[in-house]
């Protein structure tokens, strides 16, 4: 066999589920005293099987939690048969994992499912996205009484936005803290979570529906300090401005913010 | 016997189990190797303990995904990657494995066995040309644990690497754990391979652990190094005088303590062997 048809046969023997090599390939190959060529292939295909593995259990350890390392395993294994690594870096293997269970499941069974998987994905992007220069407290307070009302900020790149519709963060978290894994349910109200890295360590927050409105409004929607003002008017009246500074602040500490210059 | 290659002395490779430690203990390690892929992201802890230890100790850079052997083309956002993170890092130099881990169509992340052939030898010499036209310095290969051979071999793999060693200019980085593993697996006089390298291409060695299962050996860097290959690296250093030594551990990492105490038995090996060398000159 030529160099890049034998590399074919490979290829093909460790991504399929089969151990058994197929006829030409074997026949290509040698053993040595003690170790047989089917027991040889066999290291490679369990190796390959491995690997990816442990990398989606090290991604995912509240979904392996909660579906036990057999249940896992399959899944998993369904998906990395479905969708084999394009990535040089085993970083990225779980990228699609939430788009395949959403495909592969029942919507009943994947909803949650590929929720929580999102959460989870959502942390191993802002643990390793760029840094930037957060907004400081100091910074705003510098600022000259006219600079205030064309004020405006962009997310801190590490940001990742989630809409939960399921108990998701709090699976999370007791996976996390070792407590008692709470039953999966539907919030009654959707909430948004943030999650976001602050200098080197990773944090997570909910927030109700008018902060998100807000932080989205001045983030993603381009509103100046002023707009966001106006914006919070219609509900809290006199009191915006005072609302404004008061989230302001909180997200400037969180480390959520960059500001976006003129 | 000559060597003109520089030699760094004993490093680890560079695992986020002991940034913090090495930050803080500033331990008497010469140099740490680090798997370029980990750090090929665009923040986080990974950029910032690399920073850090790179302002303390000289850096290796050494990767598992350049697919040198592979069948598909070499990927330029791959080698992009790479020449950004040397630019960063400044790496004594650069290695990655004779092997293929990308196949036509997926990554199959793993160090794949090649056949040693004429055709293999001249599609790889080119491409590492390619490589070191890219990176503007040789590229330093690594020899694979394997567990199947390929019949119509035209070469031993010692042959093979010294024969891609001539043919392309490239370096190599002599893992003596993996040519015990394979002498094992495939019976052949380990020995024949590590005194078969050209003297003067060899620019580091590594030293790890494996599995014995008896009737064959994985290569698995969990365990300490054992002593057959505490043996052929004390021979490796007699032969090949000072190389650069590296100590890796990929798994069921162990006390820190205890890691930097099994570098220093191969320093404390290395000082002696090179000591006796030099009296007998």
């Amino acid at each position: 066999m030529r160099l890049k048809e034998w590399q074919l046969a490979f290829e093909t023997f460790l991504l399929d589920e089969d151990r058994s090599a197929n006829l030409s390939l074997g026949k290509s190959l040698i053993g040595g005293p003690t170790l047989d060529v089917g027991t040889g292939l066999a290291i490679y295909h369990n190796a390959y099987k491995a690997r990816l593995l442990e990398v989606l259990r090290n991604d995912f350890p509240t979904i392996l939690h909660w579906l036990g390392d057999e249940e896992f395993d399959d899944l998993a294994m369904a998906y990395i048969r479905r969708y084999p690594s394009a990535h040089y870096s085993l970083r990225w293997l779980g990228k699609g994992f939430e788009g395949f269970v959403r495909e592969h499941l029942v919507p009943e069974q994947s909803a949650p499912l590929a929720e929580l998987i999102a959460l989870e994905w959502a942390f191993t992007l802002a643990f390793d996205a760029p840094a930037d220069e957060p907004l400081t407290i100091d910074a705003v307070a510098a600022l000259a009484p006219e600079e205030w009302p064309e004020l405006r900020v962009k997310a801190v790149p590490s940001l990742q936005w989630l809409g939960c519709r399921f108990n998701s963060l709090a699976l999370w978290r007791s996976v996390k803290e070792k407590a008692d894994f709470p039953e999966s349910m539907a919030l009654d109200i959707p909430q948004a979570c943030l999650i976001w890295r602050n200098q080197l360590i990773c944090s997570y927050r909910s927030l109700d529906s008018a902060q998100a409105t807000a932080l989205d409004g001045l983030v993603n929607q381009g509103w100046s300090f002023a707009e966001l003002c106006a914006e919070l008017a219609v509900t809290y009246g006199e009191g915006a401005p005072l609302q404004a500074v008061t989230w302001l602040k909180q997200w400037i500490q969180e480390g959520l913010l960059v500001r976006l210059q003129r | 016997m000559s060597v003109s290659l520089p030699f760094l002395g004993y490093g680890l490779g560079l695992r986020s189990t002991y940034y913090q430690q090495i930050l803080e203990q500033s331990p008497d390690v010469d140099w740490f190797e680090v798997v370029s892929e980990n750090f090929m992201v665009q923040g986080g802890k990974a950029l910032y303990y690399l920073d850090a230890i790179a302002e303390r100790y000289p850096l290796v850079m050494h990767g598992v995904s350049l697919s040198i052997g592979g069948p598909h083309a070499l990927d330029p956002d791959y080698l992009n990657q790479l020449k950004q993170l040397a630019e960063r890092v400044r790496p004594a130099w650069i290695s990655d494995h004779l092997c293929w881990s990308r196949g036509n169509a997926h990554q199959l992340h793993d160090l794949l066995p090649l056949p040693y052939t004429e055709e293999s030898l001249d599609y790889i010499a080119a491409r590492v040309m390619q490589v070191q036209d890219i990176l503007q310095r040789p590229l330093v290969l690594e020899n694979v644990s394997s567990y199947v051979r390929v019949a119509s071999d035209d070469f031993t793999e010692w042959e093979f690497l010294a024969a891609l060693s001539r043919e392309s200019g490239c370096e190599l980085l002599l893992d003596v754990n993996n040519v015990y593993v394979s002498s094992r697996n495939h019976g052949f006089d380990p020995w024949a391979f590590i005194s078969s390298l050209p003297i003067d291409k060899v620019r580091q060695l590594h030293l790890a652990g494996h599995s014995d299962y008896g009737d064959y050996v994985i290569d698995t860097h969990d365990h300490p190094v054992s002593d057959p290959v505490w043996a052929l690296y004390q021979r490796s250093l007699e032969h090949f005088g000072p190389v650069a030594t590296l100590l890796e551990r990929d798994d069921h990492f162990p006390p820190f303590d205890e890691l930097l105490d099994e570098l220093q038995k191969a320093r404390e090996l290395g000082n002696k062997v090179l000591a006796g060398r030099q009296q007998c000159a």
